[in-house]
C-alpha cells in the first residue's frame, strides 16, 4: 500500500515534476518569493538535478565526452538518466547501465532489422568506449589484494570493436586523440598498486583467459 | 561531543598533497558516499589520513525525511565505514533525496509541519540506534518553500534536535542562502536555534544570481557569511568548524589561508587559539 500521508503525496509530486518537468503551475504546493514565482523556484531544483547528474556522468566518461563533444554527450546522458533514474545512494554506479541503454536505443537501429545490418560504426565505437570506461571504474574502485579486501586483483575482460583503451588513456593524459580505427580487440583490465593496467590480448590469449576466469571478470559492463 | 578544531572537506584532488605535507588542520570531513563503494587507492588514502587526523562522515543520501522506508543496507555500510575510520560522529541533512526507490541525489526540502517533525524524529532515533553513534543533522540550502509549512525552519530544526536527541550541523552559508531565497532574517534564525545542540559548523561559498542564491561550494566564503559566522560563534561558544569546497578547487594552501580566518574569528570571540 503506498503511503497516503500528505508528506508522501508532496514528495511523490515533487519528485515527479523534477524528473519529468511539465507546464503545470506548482503554486498549489510551492509558494512564491518576493523575487521568484513558484514555477521559477521549482526550476532551480529541476535544473540542479540534471546538472548534478550530468557532471557526474561527464566525470565517469571523459573519453566519451571527448569523442562526442559535451553537448552531444549530454543529450545521450540525459536520455539515459530520464529512462533510468538513479536508485542507488552512491553516484559511482550512475553510468552502470549507460552502454546497455545505448545499445538498446541506438539511433540507427530500425525496428525489426538484423543485428549488425546497416549499423553506423561510430555508435559501436561509442558503446565500446563507454564499456571500457565502466570497466576502468570498476577495476579502480573494486576490492583488491592491496588492502586485503580480495585475494586477487580485480579483472575485467572486454572484446571491443577498436582499441578504445589507447584512446581513453590519451584522454586521461590530457591529450586530444583521433578516434581509433575499427579493429577487433581483446582487452584485460586489472590493477597493481592501486593503478589500473590495461593490456591488449591476442585472440588466443583472450579465449584462454575468458575460459579460465571467474564469471565476474566476464561480466559485460552494459 | 569533542571540539575537533578547524577542518577542511577532504576531496580527491587534494589527497596526495595532504599525505605528503600533513597540513595543520584539526580534522577532515568526507562525503560518505564517495567512499562507501570504493576499495582502491582512495580508500587506502583515507585509512592513512584517518590514522593521523580525526575524520567525520558527512552524507548526502540518508534521506532522513523521505517517506520511503529507511535503507538499512546503506546504514550498515555507513556504520562499518564510521567504525573503520573511528569517526566521532556521522552527519547528513534535514532533507529527503527521493521516494519510490529513486534517488535524485538532490537535497530536497521538507514542508515544515508537525507531521513532518514527528516523522523525522522517529527516523533519527532509529538511525542513531543502528549507527550506535551520534547523528548530526545539517540545515540545507533550499530554493522552494511549501504552502503547507506551519513552522519556521529554525524552529523545525531546533525541535528536531531536541526531540530526537541528535546534534546539529549549522551550515552558516546555508542560513544566508535560504534567508535570501525565502525572505527571512538570518540573525533571527541563528538566535532561534538551541545552541547547545550545535556540534559542528560549515562554511562555504555560493553563487548569487540576483533573484536567488545557489549553494555551489565553488568560491571563497562571502563576507555576509563571515558576519553570520561571528554571531554563530558567539552564540554557540565555538564548535568544530569546517570549510567546504567542492568545485573550482584551489590549491590546498589557499584553503588553509581561508581556514585561518575562521580560526582568528573564533579566537577573538572565545579568547584563545584553536587547532
Amino acid at each position: 500500500m503506498p503511503d497516503a500521508s500528505p508528506l508522501a503525496s508532496v514528495q511523490r509530486w515533487m519528485q515527479s515534476v523534477i524528473l519529468h518537468p511539465t507546464g503545470e503551475d506548482p503554486g498549489h504546493t510551492i509558494t512564491a518569493s518576493s523575487r521568484l514565482s513558484a514555477r521559477e523556484r521549482l526550476l532551480v531544483h529541476q535544473r540542479g538535478y540534471r546538472l548534478r547528474l550530468l557532471e557526474c556522468m561527464r566525470s565517469l566518461h571523459p573519453g566519451s565526452v571527448h569523442l562526442l563533444g559535451q553537448e552531444i554527450f549530454d543529450g545521450f546522458a540525459l536520455e539515459y538518466l530520464d529512462a533510468h533514474p538513479s536508485r542507488s545512494p552512491l553516484l559511482a554506479g550512475l553510468g552502470a547501465g549507460f552502454a546497455g541503454h545505448l545499445a538498446r536505443t541506438r539511433p540507427d537501429a530500425e525496428p525489426g532489422s538484423e543485428p549488425g545490418a546497416d549499423r553506423e560504426a561510430w555508435i559501436d565505437l561509442l558503446i565500446d568506449l563507454i564499456r571500457c570506461e565502466r570497466a576502468f571504474t570498476e577495476v579502480l574502485d573494486g576490492p583488491g589484494p592491496e588492502d586485503g579486501t580480495a585475494p586477487a586483483s580485480p579483472l575485467r575482460l572486454l572484446r571491443v570493436c577498436a582499441p578504445v583503451h589507447t584512446y581513453l588513456a590519451a584522454v586521461h593524459r590530457g591529450e586530444d586523440p583521433e578516434p581509433p580505427e575499427p579493429r577487433q580487440t581483446g582487452l584485460a583490465l586489472t590493477r597493481r598498486n592501486y593503478m589500473v593496467i590495461t593490456r591488449e590480448l591476442t585472440p588466443a590469449a583472450y579465449e584462454r583467459l575468458h575460459t579460465s576466469s571467474s564469471p565476474r571478470a566476464q561480466e559485460d559492463p552494459r | 561531543m569533542p571540539h575537533l578544531g578547524f577542518g577542511v572537506g577532504l576531496r580527491t584532488p587534494h589527497l596526495s598533497y595532504i599525505r605528503r605535507h600533513l597540513p595543520p588542520v584539526g580534522f577532515f570531513e568526507i562525503i560518505s558516499e564517495n567512499f562507501l563503494g570504493a576499495h582502491g587507492g582512495r580508500r587506502q588514502a583515507l585509512a592513512e589520513i584517518a590514522d593521523r587526523y580525526p575524520v567525520v562522515l558527512h552524507g548526502v543520501s540518508m534521506s532522513i525525511g523521505s517517506t520511503d522506508p529507511l535503507d538499512f543496507g546503506y546504514l550498515r555500510r555507513l556504520k562499518r565505514l564510521a567504525e573503520e575510520i573511528r569517526a566521532p560522529w556521522v552527519s547528513d541533512h534535514v532533507c529527503w533525496t527521493g521516494v519510490l526507490g529513486v534517488n535524485t541525489h538532490d537535497l530536497l526540502p521538507l514542508p515544515f509541519t508537525e507531521e513532518t517533525l514527528r516523522h523525522v524524529v522517529e527516523r533519527v532515533r532509529i538511525v542513531q540506534d543502528v549507527l550506535e553513534r551520534p547523528l548530526v543533522l545539517e540545515n540545507p540550502s533550499s530554493y522552494v518553500e511549501f504552502c503547507d509549512s506551519t513552522l519556521p525552519e529554525w524552529e523545525f530544526v531546533g525541535r528536531l534536535a531536541e526531540e530526537a536527541d541528535c546534534g546539529l550541523l549549522l551550515d552558516v552559508n546555508n542560513v544566508h542562502v535560504s534567508a535570501f531565497n525565502h525572505d527571512f532574517d538570518p540573525v533571527r534564525y541563528l538566535r532561534g536555534l538551541p545552541h547547545d545542540r550545535v556540534v559542528q559548523m560549515h562554511l562555504a561559498g555560493h553563487t548569487h544570481y540576483g533573484t536567488h542564491i545557489v549553494d555551489t561550494h565553488d568560491a571563497p566564503v562571502a563576507e555576509p557569511v563571515w558576519e553570520l559566522y561571528r554571531l554563530a560563534t558567539e552564540l554557540t561558544g565555538s564548535v568544530s568548524t569546517l570549510l567546504e569546497r567542492d568545485d573550482k578547487l584551489p590549491p590546498f594552501p589557499e584553503l588553509l589561508a581561508e581556514l585561518d580566518r575562521a580560526r582568528e574569528s573564533a579566537a577573538v570571540l572565545t579568547g584563545g587559539p584553536h587547532a
